[in-house]
């Protein structure tokens, strides 16, 4: 049965003093917190600060004990859940894709459920899938189990987009995932965010993920709103000490200029090497098998670039072999300054470099683990 | 004893076991048929109003505990001679394990299936349809096996009480003391149940192969 | 009366044949479920055995043994085996191989001898499975031994069968009823020695 549309954009949602109690302890205490229309709002915190049980008292997952939450003025506890939810896109970390289901099932199961007819739904359906990167005709009947855990987690976007909501409420969406399909997973979803001009609520607790994608950050603590800001605000103008840390950068860049790329650099996991000889299509299966969205292409032993997941997606009929599609990418030496590596990758956008030895391996630089190693 | 082919072909045309197996299979689809719907609704059932379930299961489970042949025997004055009373023994041994899958099943749905579902605006009875009852499948499909065999067993009694099937080549066998023929009926007997509850278990351990479920690596 | 006197002789000889075939049923079942441990064809073997041939009905069962060992209380006691043995194997031998192995390596550690880890860790893990597999084969061969009658092990289906032959309802019932009530009985005195035998630390 189609339900009506609640609300076909996002002016404001507006929590007034919300509280939720678990027993004698509050989960979210005297919350009072303006979300704009079109900004995508992070919540982050320490675990039990209560941004899980924020998010889920804007979709009436949970009620409020006290206080009061309006999207565009109306009192969500006032509107009908089923039809409040299927106007709100919703993504966690772990996807819950429906295993009995295909992919196309998983995606066009609320339109199904809306009435829409076969052909409309499977427009959606394949509309979504090429937007996250996953080529219809090859995805739309296989099961989640068949998919790595990026491609589920793409399905997992597919489908909370997939009634076209003016608000997405996303728990930590790439939480599970190892840190290089993380950053390539953020890319593309910058992307799509700015594509898709939607309010986004997003929790995480990787700060790096928090400014990389933020308009405004909300810093929670022990069920309370500490902070909310632009990141700048947050930097340079922290209430408290628990702010300052969790924002702080410039301890992370302290040490910087004495550091080697051999400080930083992690070893070459055996899974990301490819071989050049292997062709297109083969390398997406070998790289969903292995779970990576990134593969180092090596040509009789020499470095012959990379290759990701999402350019070679689109492989068809031609085939072509890794060693001729593979992109160049930066090489830096042992004893080369972190600092310099790392500016490098930032202007041309790169977040994984190769490390050599002379003419040997001997690691790789990701931007994201050299932060997270540096804090 | 038998001696070759031939032989065991004109003892099989004598005692018309292919009259009664088809005889055997009829009562059997009918009786299973009967067992599954009202399984599957009483495992439903007792999963909308939890408050039953117990008392309800406990009730089917000593029916459980009644000797078959003293069930059927106390169904006659009931239901005279002939296919009702082994259709309805069958089907009363085979509510319960239908029943209790059914209910394990639908209870036992991983929560963030069911979380996910709430979140991206499934009704209760859109979960309930399109979520718990798929997800429910192996595990009712293993109930349902085991149905099968007690159906079987309950099935091959009815040659005890003119319901015809292979129970009366097995029952005329023994009071003649045939023994050929009792060979022959109770081998074909046992290995035809045996061939069923293989080829329910394949159905069986494909439905977990189909709906198994995927978790994230941590 | 002469019917009473029937009921509780059918009742006795139902009982005896019910408890020799479960006392042996248990000493083959335990001894083949702990052989097994050290054999991996003979698992391999008596699993799939008892697998199979529990999908086979018990009147092919009781059948199938009449051309080999004739009628009375012996070819009965053996075919109501068949069917009774195999959820006692079954259960101590999954009971028996559920054992947390960090428990045998730690047994092993301090120095206990095999006898000792079977006596001491293998057969407490295995026993509440064991109990319930010897309960269920209790009910189950109560309902077989009804059956049986059939091939003259005498027991209340003796007079079910008498009651078939001329369509007698009342014979029927005064078989009928105390194989019911019995089997009734069992299952509650199983699962009162059950609740009394069960270790401490497993009760909750």
């Amino acid at each position: 049965m189609p339900t009506q549309r609640l609300f076909e954009r996002i002016d404001s949602i507006e929590l007034q003093q919300v509280s939720k109690k678990y027993g004698s302890r509050y989960a979210v205490e005297s919350l009072d917190l303006t979300i704009e229309g079109g900004e995508l709002l992070i919540l982050i915190g320490p675990s039990g600060s209560g941004k899980t049980t924020t998010l889920r008292m804007i979709n009436r997952m949970i009620g409020p004990d006290t206080g009061s939450i309006r999207i565009n003025g109306q009192d969500v506890m006032q509107l009908d859940p089923v039809r409040l939810r299927r106007n709100m896109g919703y993504v966690i970390q772990n996807i819950g894709l429906f295993p009995h289901m295909t992919i196309g099932e998983n995606v066009g199961l609320v339109p199904k459920l809306e009435g829409w007819d076969e052909k409309r739904t499977n427009a959606r359906v394949r509309h979504l899938l090429d937007f996250v990167s996953l080529p219809p005709e090859r995805f739309i009947k296989r099961y989640p189990r068949q998919l790595s855990g990026g491609q589920q987690q793409r399905v997992g976007l597919a489908r909370a987009l997939v009634m076209d909501p003016p608000l997405l409420l996303m728990d930590e969406p790439f939480g599970a995932l190892d840190p290089i399909l993380r950053t390539q997973l953020q890319e593309e979803f910058l992307e799509i965010k700015k594509e898709i001009g939607r309010t986004i609520v997003f929790i995480t607790h990787d700060i790096e993920e928090a400014f990389r994608l933020g308009d405004r950050i909300a810093i929670m603590d022990n069920a309370r709103l500490v902070q909310v800001g632009a990141p700048e605000d947050l930097i340079f103008d922290p209430v408290n000490e628990l702010v300052a840390d969790i924002v702080d950068t410039k301890r992370k860049f302290k040490h910087m200029d004495t550091l080697n790329v051999k400080d930083l650099m992690t070893p070459l996991d055996a899974k990301y090497i490819l071989n050049g000889g292997v062709d297109a299509c083969d390398a997406v299966e070998i790289m969903k098998d292995r779970e990576i969205e990134i593969g180092i292409v090596f040509e009789k032993g020499m470095l012959a670039g990379k290759v990701e997941m999402v350019n070679l997606l689109k492989c068809e009929d031609d085939r072509p072999f890794l060693r001729d599609i593979a992109k160049p990418m930066k090489v830096f030496a042992l004893r080369d300054s972190v600092a310099t590596a790392l500016s490098e990758m930032k202007r041309s956008g790169e977040y994984v470099a190769m490390v050599m030895d002379g003419d040997t391996v001997g690691g790789m630089l990701v931007s994201d683990e050299v932060l997270l190693k540096l804090i | 004893m038998i001696e070759n082919f031939h032989e065991i072909m004109a003892l099989w045309d004598k005692h018309l076991l292919t009259m009664r197996t088809i005889e055997h299979l009829e009562m059997f689809s009918i009786a299973l048929t009967i067992s599954v719907i009202i399984g599957v609704s009483v495992g439903v059932i007792i999963y909308i109003r939890p408050g039953i379930a117990s008392p309800v299961l406990n009730f089917l489970n000593i029916l459980e505990t009644i000797p078959d042949l003293a069930l059927l025997v106390i169904l006659l004055p009931l239901l005279r001679l002939g296919t009702g009373p082994t259709i309805a023994a069958s089907v009363i041994y085979s509510i319960l394990p239908i029943a209790r899958n059914t209910y394990t099943g639908l209870k036992g749905v991983d929560s963030k299936y069911i979380y996910v579902a709430e979140a991206i605006g499934l009704s209760p009875r859109d979960i309930l349809l399109k979520v718990r009852i798929p997800m429910s499948l192996p595990l009712i499909a293993g109930g349902i096996r085991i149905a099968l065999v007690f159906t079987m067993g309950v099935v091959t009694l009815g040659g005890l009480v003119a319901a015809g099937g292979l129970g009366t080549v097995l029952q005329n066998g023994i009071q003649l003391y045939e023994k050929d023929a009792i060979l022959l009926a109770g081998l074909w007997t046992g290995i035809l149940a045996v061939i069923l509850d293989l080829g329910a278990g394949r159905i069986e351990k494909k439905l977990y192969k189909r709906y198994g479920t995927w978790q994230p690596q941590k | 009366m002469a019917a009473t006197e029937m009921i509780l002789n059918a009742t006795w000889e139902h009982i005896v044949l019910v408890y020799t075939t479960l006392l042996a049923s248990i000493l083959v079942a335990v001894p083949l479920a702990f052989a097994s441990l050290y054999s991996q064809r003979l698992a391999s073997v008596v699993m799939s055995f008892a697998n199979l041939v529990q999908a086979v009905p018990s009147f092919a069962v009781i059948a199938i043994v009449v051309p080999f060992l004739g009628i009375g209380f012996v070819p009965a006691l053996i075919a109501i085996m068949l069917r009774a043995l195999l959820p006692i194997i079954r259960n101590t031998y999954i009971g028996l191989t559920n054992v947390d192995p960090a428990q045998i390596d730690y047994a092993n550690g301090i120095g206990l001898s095999e006898w000792q880890i079977q006596r001491y860790i293998r057969f407490p893990n295995a026993y509440p499975a064991m109990f319930a597999g010897i309960k269920f084969s209790a009910i189950l061969a109560n309902s077989i031994a009804v059956l049986t009658a059939f091939i003259g092990s005498g027991g209340l289906g003796e007079i079910i069968f008498q009651g078939l032959i001329g369509y007698n309802t009342e014979k029927l019932l005064l078989g009928a009823i105390p194989a019911i009530v019995l089997a009734l009985l069992i299952d509650l005195s199983f699962t009162l020695l059950e609740k009394k035998l069960t270790p401490g630390y497993i009760k909750q």
